[in-house]
């Protein structure tokens, strides 16, 4: 049992362990010295299992220890850039099913977000396509407050700011990503021709 | 910086200049005040071209004495498709240059690409084409 080489692969859990399961034998050999006056089966089942289920436990790592410590992956500067381009689509999904008369106007734009979306994850590597790919889990935000009047120029601050953003982010960005950024701000400001 | 990026684009934008020309004459009066107000985008854009590539030491293409236009201007339809048109290729020459720039070049490749997406939106809505907008402006498909 001491051996299970496996288990005890992890430098600091080595000596741990050991200590452990000394200390669950101990406690049970003295336990079954005082039912040795019963023997019970039971008893020295519980010290064996008690035993092994111990090494999973270190092997697993779970206390953190020297493989564990690689740090969180830094988020991606387009990371906000995507939440945007989600929140917008959701926003213009929401501002046609409340105002059916904005559908023509407001359906490309949504599409338009959406793809954004798609292009956005596919080049942050962000386990994000499953989002994408059923919009009304992550789009069905608050109906927007207000008339239509007051919804599109919310849609229209909206999509200055995504603009803004986007241009941003293409002036930062290496030029693999120069030119999806650049196309989607100039995308935010052709949005603003017909969102009116 | 890549001098070839702004050269083609300053092609890009000697022809758009030409082709503004007899798309002018065949719109209405409201169409063609929007298409001297392009000419004029395009001028701006070619002169800063001009000087940014002397600056580089690299010689500035010429403009052509005169440009085969895709399809023949018969009416304000052909005019819109082609004013359309030359916006479309045009991002699509801004938005190739901005993977090759930085900086200042970038920023003024990005508010090209910008311009032309947003007038060929206009030219679309004033020729009835719907949607209006694409996704990726500038994108070749």
């Amino acid at each position: 049992m001491e051996r299970g080489p496996r288990s005890l692969r992890v430098g600091g859990f080595r000596e741990w362990g050991r200590r452990a399961v000394a200390y669950v034998r101990q406690t049970l050999a003295v336990r079954s010295r005082v039912e040795d006056q019963q023997p019970s089966r039971r008893g020295v089942l519980a010290a064996a299992v008690g035993a092994v289920a111990l090494y999973p436990i270190a092997g697993c790592g779970l206390f953190g220890d020297d493989e564990e410590k690689a740090p969180p992956p830094a988020p991606d500067p387009l990371a906000p850039l995507l939440a945007e381009a989600r929140s917008l689509a959701g926003q213009h999904e929401a501002a046609i099913a409340a105002f059916p008369a904005l559908a023509q106007r407001l359906t490309p734009v949504a599409r338009a977000h959406r793809e954004h979306e798609a292009a956005l994850a596919k080049v942050i590597k962000a386990p994000e396509p499953s989002a994408s790919a059923s919009p009304d889990t992550s789009a069905s935000p608050t109906p927007p407050a207000g008339d239509a009047k007051s919804t599109l120029a919310a849609l229209r601050a909206g999509e200055q700011k995504c603009q803004k953003a986007a241009a941003q982010a293409c002036q930062a960005a290496p030029a693999e990503r120069a030119a999806l950024l650049g196309s989607i701000a100039a995308a935010c400001a052709t949005h603003l021709e017909v969102v009116r | 910086m890549s001098p070839e990026a702004l050269a083609t684009a300053l092609d890009a934008e000697h022809a758009a200049i030409y082709a503004y020309g007899p798309i002018g004459v065949r719109l209405d009066t409201a169409s063609a005040a929007d298409a001297r107000q392009a000419e004029a985008a395009h001028r701006t854009r070619r002169d800063a071209l001009v000087l940014r590539l002397t600056a580089l030491g690299s010689s500035p293409p010429p403009a052509a004495p005169s440009y085969t236009l895709p399809f023949p201007l018969t009416d304000r339809a052909a005019a819109l498709r082609l004013a359309t048109e030359i916006e479309e290729r045009t991002a699509a020459v801004w938005r190739a240059a901005l993977p090759q720039t930085t900086e200042t070049d970038r920023a003024t490749a990005l508010a090209a690409l910008t311009d032309c997406a947003v007038r060929a939106t206009r030219w679309r809505r004033r020729a009835g084409v719907s949607p209006a907008t694409v996704p990726f402006p500038g994108r070749v498909t």
